[in-house]
């Protein structure tokens, strides 16, 4: 049940069956083993009890080199949560090449070597760079490859779904971010708005009708209308004042300029 | 302003035009600089106080109306209405006096809305600190206030792109057509880094997901809207929406805009530096190991299947004799047929795969099967060559 969940979640998000490890499906518990490391010694691939981020990378190709730079820099700005970082690295590249591009790119995490591509075997990693997430209970729960743009989000945003810091709705928008689409018509009526606004205060009420007119045209809102009535009452035009409330009133009955003017404008009256 | 517009006008009102054209272009002139000067003012102020990165130099714009006879195509309608102190001090179109607030302030007044766009993940220097790096406050040659034609205007700043675009042998026409630079980057702010208005394989269908588009040689190019809702079994960059990984979408030196060598053809002798592309994410090892057991499961027993094919000096197979580049019906984007020779011949490749290995029925050679395990391989059988296209 928790697996299948798991595996909605992840097919909400993105195409998760076509990305994951070939040996390994989303929603599988991994089992943990202790590799030697670059600096001696050894390290666990995993955690028993945090989340656990392992970076699959092969130092020397463009996008890996990439990829250490912003695992650093997540390593960094994450320091402090409960995460259980390592990268690994095939034993076929030279240690000396390795601890260079580690050292350039600012890594502090434990850089483990996968001797005869062992661990690379196992979970039939298919490109790399690529960055597996597990749970407390040593389950993946997501598969980030490479991406040329917004990788770092992408990264910390996986993390932080892992650690449960963000919903996945918040994930969905990271991984999916809204189109950042340029002025519109919404757009261009509220500059008009905003500049009969002004034009409005400064009594220039020819024009601040004009451009009332213009942004009326272009996008109709409760606020339009009602200071299209402003400027009517202003102007003495009492019925085109009214009318210009009433239309307000018919997109949000609770539009408080629009039912203060027509109060206004029936005290006037009296 | 023409030579023929102006004789075209009896002398004495010619005269008081210039005079007073001239006069509107000097105090107009102070203003622009006055202008200018609060702008890059609140640049350091801002840097300053919010400790951002260094802000790289940016153009300085004549910022004068031009005059009407140079028929202007846009123009700020707090200009056209004469409404001059709405944003300086004065309203006599003739002595406007000082801006009342500093640039982008000014700016953000009426445009407020601007505050959530700025607000984006990913936002351009010039928008967020002076607004008048690209827009003429009063009126413009150019939609959109534009101090220049919008390319120029973005290659201006952005030299090493516009070294690109100027030298690529390979050219992207979405960057000379329609919106230009605008049709994938929001030139204020965005939710994707490099002001990308959409991911990149979102803006990329925009285009290449319609039949009938054909790339800057002629040449049609694949439907890919199309190409992928019949494909389900989709490569990495694909699947993950990043047409980029392998595309450079400014243009570039190889075909089809890749990024780094690719074979073009079927038949390639193996020299690594071919498949630079490729070996950005896979592992080089996979065709350099004439033996694994955990590097390919294309092999049989501890035979390298891919090393087998691909690593060849003279007629090595390239990746596209097997694989489809984007996506295809088969795992591991196996193909079902690859174009042969130049007559438009498609060769089965007839691939079907089992749970501990997999098979090819005969089209290039004899039908062969080939299993994971050691213990229980498959006999080894000689190469063959392909049948000679029709």
């Amino acid at each position: 049940m928790r697996r299948l969940a798991y595996l909605a979640a992840g097919g909400m998000l993105w195409s998760w069956s076509a990305l994951a490890f070939a040996n390994v499906p989303i929603g599988t518990v991994v089992e943990n083993v202790a590799l030697p490391t670059l600096t001696g010694g050894e390290h666990s691939l995993l955690s028993d009890t945090n989340v656990s981020v392992f970076i699959f990378v092969k130092p020397g190709q463009e996008h890996s080199n990439q990829t250490l730079v912003q695992i650093a820099k997540c390593e960094k700005e994450m320091a402090g949560k409960p995460v259980h970082w390592c990268a690994i690295v095939s034993d076929r590249i030279p240690k000396a090449e390795v601890a260079a591009e580690v050292r350039a790119a600012g890594l502090t995490m434990p850089v483990l070597i996968d001797k005869g591509d062992a661990l690379y075997g196992k979970f039939g990693v298919v490109l790399h760079p690529v960055i597996g997430i597990t749970d407390q209970d040593r389950r993946l729960v997501a598969y980030q490859p490479f991406a040329k743009v917004n990788y770092g989000a992408f990264i910390q945003a996986q993390i932080r779904h892992a650690l449960k810091e963000i919903s996945d709705e918040e994930l969905s928008e990271i991984l999916k971010p809204t189109a950042a689409v340029l002025g519109g018509d919404a757009s261009v009526a509220h500059r008009f708005f905003r500049l009969a606004e002004k034009q409005f205060q400064s009594t220039n009420y020819l024009q601040a009708l004009a451009n009332i007119s213009k942004s009326l045209e272009k996008h109709p809102t409760a606020a339009a209308h009602s200071l299209r009535g402003r400027i009517l009452a202003a102007q003495g035009n009492r019925a085109e004042a009214v009318a210009a409330f009433e239309a307000a009133l018919a997109l949000d009955p609770h539009d408080a300029t629009a039912l203060e003017g027509i109060k206004g404008s029936k005290e006037n009256a009296h | 302003m023409t030579k023929g517009n102006i004789v075209s006008q009896p002398t004495t009102n010619r005269d008081a035009r210039l005079k007073k054209c001239l006069n509107r272009i000097a105090i107009y002139s102070a203003a622009g600089v006055i202008l200018l000067a609060n702008g890059f003012q609140a640049t350091a102020a801002n840097a300053k106080k919010e400790e951002i990165a260094p802000v790289p130099k940016m153009r300085k714009n004549d910022l004068t109306p031009i005059p009407d006879i140079q028929k202007p195509v846009s123009a700020h309608s707090p200009y056209q209405d004469g409404d001059c102190s709405l944003c300086h001090q004065r309203k006599d179109r003739n002595d406007p006096g000082m801006i009342n607030k500093q640039v982008n302030e000014l700016c953000l007044d009426c445009h407020d809305d601007f505050a959530k766009v700025m607000a984006r993940k990913s936002s351009h220097v010039p928008a967020k600190i002076n607004c008048v790096t690209c827009h003429n406050p009063h009126n413009s040659k150019q939609p959109k206030l534009l101090v220049e034609e919008s390319e120029a205007l973005c290659l201006s700043c952005h030299a090493s792109i516009s070294n690109l675009v100027a030298n690529a042998t390979v050219k992207h026409d979405a960057l000379t057509t329609g919106a230009k630079c605008v049709n994938c980057h929001n030139p204020h702010a965005a939710n994707v880094e490099h002001l990308l208005t959409r991911l990149p394989f979102d803006l990329c269908v925009g285009c290449h997901g319609q039949d009938g588009v054909k790339d800057h040689a002629g040449k049609a190019l694949t439907n890919m809207k199309a190409l992928l809702a019949e494909n389900h079994e989709q490569h990495g960059p694909v699947a993950g929406k990043d047409c980029s990984a392998c595309h450079t979408p400014h243009g570039g030196n190889n075909f089809r805009l890749l990024t780094k060598a690719y074979p073009a053809e079927f038949y390639s002798p193996y020299e690594p530096k071919l498949y630079d592309l490729c070996f950005d994410c896979h592992e080089e090892s996979m065709v350099k190991d004439a033996k694994t057991t955990t590097l390919t499961k294309f092999r049989n027993g501890d035979q390298n299947l891919h090393y087998l094919h691909v690593n060849k000096d003279e007629r090595g197979r390239t990746c596209r004799a097997c694989h489809e580049v984007h996506a295809s019906k088969q795992k591991h984007q196996v193909r079902d047929a690859v174009p042969y020779g130049h007559t438009g011949y498609m060769l089965k490749v007839n691939f079907t795969q089992t749970p501990t290995g997999g098979s090819c029925d005969r089209t290039c050679h004899v039908t062969r099967s080939y299993t994971n395990s050691v213990a229980a391989l498959v006999p080894p059988k000689t190469d063959a060559e392909p049948p000679k296209a029709p």
